[in-house]
């Protein structure tokens, strides 16, 4: 980029300007890539579904397709901090150059910040598509999801009800969402799915789940009160404890 | 002024508006609330039997509200001018020199001043004012989150301190450049003797104190307990401080809907001669930007308050889904404000910032031309990417890729700013203020900001992140982290031009560094509760939040104190500051050339502008 900023010089590159700045950008993409993806990745819930370790990859992956633009604008304000510092009260001497604009940079600068965001764009549709594909899986299981002030009820197809959420392992779930008063929102907190349920409509999120254990339900849109405690559990269980469960819970619900 | 065709009054005696002033409209507001609260009690029939909760509570708080609004802006002064108007007369010379502020020493600050100079220092104080409600509400909320497993304060209290801290909030971030920056110095700046229509800039800092009693009285009266989005259907079982919300935005929308069409008007038509497009400072252009998208946002955000008020006071049901209409109504009109108004904090923030790099570099502003359009391009794409707030929200979830691509487009004409912040750092003689500082506080925080933004715009990555902390994190990155600090250092670059004394350096190097070191621990450990999945706005959480959140804490505390330090370092270097020499920064825009105190119609001769303000630099041999 920097090589426009002197364009008669005919080894622009061996300026000591420059070549701090490219030993700086190297260093500062490299520490921005890994404390930017450690951050994240150590930060993030384990993931407990296919698409939160795809949320997981996608922020790896951004994070380093962004450090070195973060790298170079990091390096260029190093460069400036560390060199022609001037303190007092009366400003410093007019400085050496007059460029007031070059084209071949902003050309460079603008082709490189389209491209990046074409990448984004395309990353993001691949994912979104494998995602919506799965709200029309025939094998699914159907839960109806029920939002109110504040709790969550789960209805499954054979008329069993719960405020936990069980499901099987490795078997995709399609959540049909609804509130019967404001608006909640249903997110699974380790599965990386999120959907508001409205009152007066249903929307519809899938999720495969794949390991078994007991995550997290909470409501992710302020729904009044006791919005903060508006969470639950969900058991992810084998096949068989699922179908012992269901089976199980349906009679006790039709018993009482 | 007076007109050919309409004769000044006479004024034998005192005029009526010499004796109007903050005081008496007060009194008249209070008096005709009152007054109709009171009528309204009596005679408003009682609700029918299917009516929903408070209908005739709500008819009668706001009723009351409406009448407060009227009774303060009748009595501040603002009808007198129409009202002579109507009666075939105008003003007289002095009447009109009266309200310029002529020779009225510190009582102009509490009348319907029209000189630009008085709304803004109005604007700025109250800005400031507004900044020290909303960040001992901030603390507030900190402290209750900063010890383990919750607060001590009560749930309704606490969601009411949310959605009050992130109302006064945003209107602050919004009026905190162009308010008191885009009042004060934007006229001189483009070699103007005051604004279009000065009456119209009076009215518009006047409407913000009116909007601002409804907000208050709210507090007593339920509170916002919604959040600022203030969602519906939500705000329709809240209780009435709901109403003081939407009075407020409502009297707000019209002070911003009248500011801008008057700073528009006055960049358009009044700049000096000479002054052309390519030769008006960059900080003009971000100022315009901002309040040209505010003009078609804020009727929006009225209207959706409009209809709110109408569900809850007289049983529509726009947003009520039971009686056919949509809480997804709601959230379509208010994010249609909602992303433009990110935009119109930011924009002015960082041209702020723009028209400072090339003084504090000594170098013209790189590629001015790129700072335009990545302007415009801002503006004209904020106006197209407003559900990606809706992603999640089932609306339509077959638009969320158009969107998704309009999000992302934004980072292009964004980076061309950071291209022109860059381009001008690079190679320039860097003069150490704190305004040269905030400079590279902006690029690291909108770096931040911007870089989760591009996350948080995908549609699979915001599945999981909408609605936690994280998004709290990214927004306070983007509006407090580079928006704040722009905002911060016009305070600090503008200060000398404003009060005639420069603002003391020691303090605001203080403050400097206290406020973004602390901001950076706060929202980084935000942040971090965001990504392990704590939700926004809870008043309590797991014990595996608990670290995160004391470091939020913690790093909020760091940032009052360096806040408190800033004020400080405004009150004391006003009051007996270091006086400025006329042009202490040495810049080349025009509201330097002026001196100080600035003449009431700032130019005994108009300037003629015969080249930009950038000529910054020796010219290559």
């Amino acid at each position: 980029m920097s090589d426009v900023m002197t364009p008669k010089a005919p080894q622009w590159w061996k300026k000591p300007d420059v070549k701090k700045t490219a030993i700086l950008w190297v260093i500062c993409t490299a520490v921005i890539g890994f404390v930017g993806v450690e951050f994240h990745v150590r930060n993030m819930v384990r993931p407990a579904s296919e698409t939160m370790s795809g949320v997981i990859s996608l922020m790896r992956i951004f994070t380093w397709a962004a450090a070195p633009v973060a790298g170079l604008v990091g390096a260029i304000c190093l460069t400036a901090l560390t060199s022609k510092r001037h303190y007092g009260d009366n400003p410093p001497p007019e400085s050496d150059h007059q460029i007031s604009n070059s084209p071949r940079t902003n050309a460079v600068w603008i082709v490189v910040s389209a491209l990046l965001c074409l990448f984004a764009l395309v990353g993001g549709f691949i994912v979104i598509q494998k995602d919506s594909a799965a709200l029309l899986d025939k094998n699914a299981i159907q839960v109806n999801v029920t939002g109110q002030q504040w709790l969550w009820s789960f209805d499954y197809e054979n008329g069993a009800r719960s405020e936990d959420l069980y499901l099987p392992v490795d078997k995709p779930a399609v959540f049909h969402i609804t509130s019967v008063d404001v608006k909640h929102s249903f997110w699974v907190v380790q599965m990386g799915i999120k959907m508001d349920a409205n009152p007066g409509y249903t929307t519809d999120a899938a999720v495969t789940p794949n390991k078994i254990g007991v995550f997290d339900v909470r409501c992710a849109e302020l729904c009044g009160l006791l919005h903060a405690y508006m969470q639950t559990k969900v058991h992810v269980v084998s096949q068989a404890d699922y179908e012992a469960w269901l089976s199980n819970h349906a009679a006790i619900e039709k018993g009482a | 002024m007076t007109t050919l065709t309409s004769k000044p009054v006479s004024a034998p005696g005192k005029s009526i508006i010499e004796k109007l002033n903050f005081f008496t409209a007060l009194a008249l507001g209070a008096i005709s609330a009152i007054v109709v609260w009171r009528l309204a009690l009596q005679f408003l029939p009682q609700d029918a039997e299917e009516a929903r909760l408070f209908s005739r509570e709500d008819k009668i708080t706001l009723l009351s509200m409406v009448a407060w609004f009227i009774g303060f802006m009748t009595g501040i002064g603002a009808l007198v001018g129409p009202f002579r108007w109507l009666m075939g007369k105008d003003l007289s010379h002095d009447e009109n020199m009266f309200l310029a502020g002529k020779d009225m020493g510190v009582k102009r600050y509490f009348r319907y001043t029209t000189d630009h100079k008085v709304v803004g220092i109005q604007y700025l104080v109250t800005t400031m004012a507004m900044f020290g409600i909303g960040g001992i509400l901030a603390m507030l909320i900190r402290t209750n989150l900063g010890t383990p497993e919750g607060g001590w304060i009560h749930p309704q209290a606490y969601n009411s301190i949310v959605g009050t801290h992130g109302i006064i909030m945003i209107v602050a971030t919004i009026i905190m450049v162009t308010g008191p920056f885009g009042n004060f110095i934007v006229p001189i700046m483009i070699g103007a003797r005051d604004m279009a229509f000065p009456r119209l800039n009076a009215l518009s800092f006047w409407l913000i104190v009116a909007a601002a009693v409804p907000l208050i009285w709210g507090q007593f009266i339920g509170g916002i307990s919604t959040g600022w989005t203030a969602y519906n259907p939500l705000a329709g079982q809240a209780p009435l401080g709901m109403d003081g919300y939407i009075m407020f935005i409502c009297i707000f929308a019209i002070s911003t809907m009248v500011a801008g069409a008057n700073i528009t008007t006055t960049v358009v038509r009044m700049r000096a001669k000479g002054m052309t497009w390519n030769r008006t400072p960059i900080f003009i252009y971000g100022v315009v930007a901002s309040v040209v998208l505010a003009l078609p946002a804020f009727p929006v955000f009225f209207l959706s308050q409009i209809m709110s008020a109408m569900d809850r006071a007289l049983d529509t049901s726009f947003y009520n889904t039971a009686g056919g209409g949509s809480g997804w109504l709601y959230e379509n009109l208010f994010w249609i404000m909602g992303h433009p108004e990110v935009y119109v904090i930011l924009i002015p923030a960082v041209a702020a910032l723009m028209e400072m790099a090339p003084v504090f570099t000594r170098r013209p502003l790189f590629s001015f031309n790129v700072a335009v359009m990545g302007i415009a391009g801002i503006s004209g794409l904020s106006a197209l990417v407003w559900a990606h707030h809706m992603y999640m929200s089932g609306w339509a979830p077959l638009l969320n890729t158009p969107f998704m691509l309009t999000t992302e487009l934004i980072s292009i004409p964004t980076g061309m700013l950071f291209l022109v912040l860059v381009g001008t750092l690079w190679r320039g003689r860097l003069w150490m203020t704190m305004p040269a500082l905030s400079i590279f506080a902006l690029l690291w925080n909108f770096m931040i900001g911007g870089i989760t933004g591009i996350y948080l715009s995908d549609v699979p990555a915001d599945a999981f992140l909408h609605g936690s902390m994280y998004v709290t994190a990214h927004f306070h990155y983007t509006l407090m982290g580079a928006g704040l600090t722009g905002a911060l250092a016009a305070l600090v670059y503008w200060f000398p031009a404003m009060t005639g004394r420069m603002f003391d350096k020691r303090l605001s190097w203080v403050a400097f560094w206290m406020v973004q070191i602390g901001f950076n621990i706060a929202f980084v450990g935000m942040f971090a509760v965001g990504l392990a999945g704590q939700p926004r706005r809870v008043e309590s959480f797991a014990p595996t939040f608990n670290t995160g959140n004391m470091i939020t804490t913690a790093g909020a505390y760091l940032v009052m104190s360096g806040m408190l330090v800033l004020l400080y370092g405004v009150i004391s270097s006003w009051k007996s500051g270091i006086k400025a020499p006329k042009n202490p920064w040495q810049a080349k825009t025009l509201e330097w050339t002026v001196g100080y105190p600035i003449p009431l119609e700032n130019f005994d001769v108009l300037p003629v502008v015969t080249s930009d303000a950038y000529g910054y630099g020796k010219a290559k041999p």
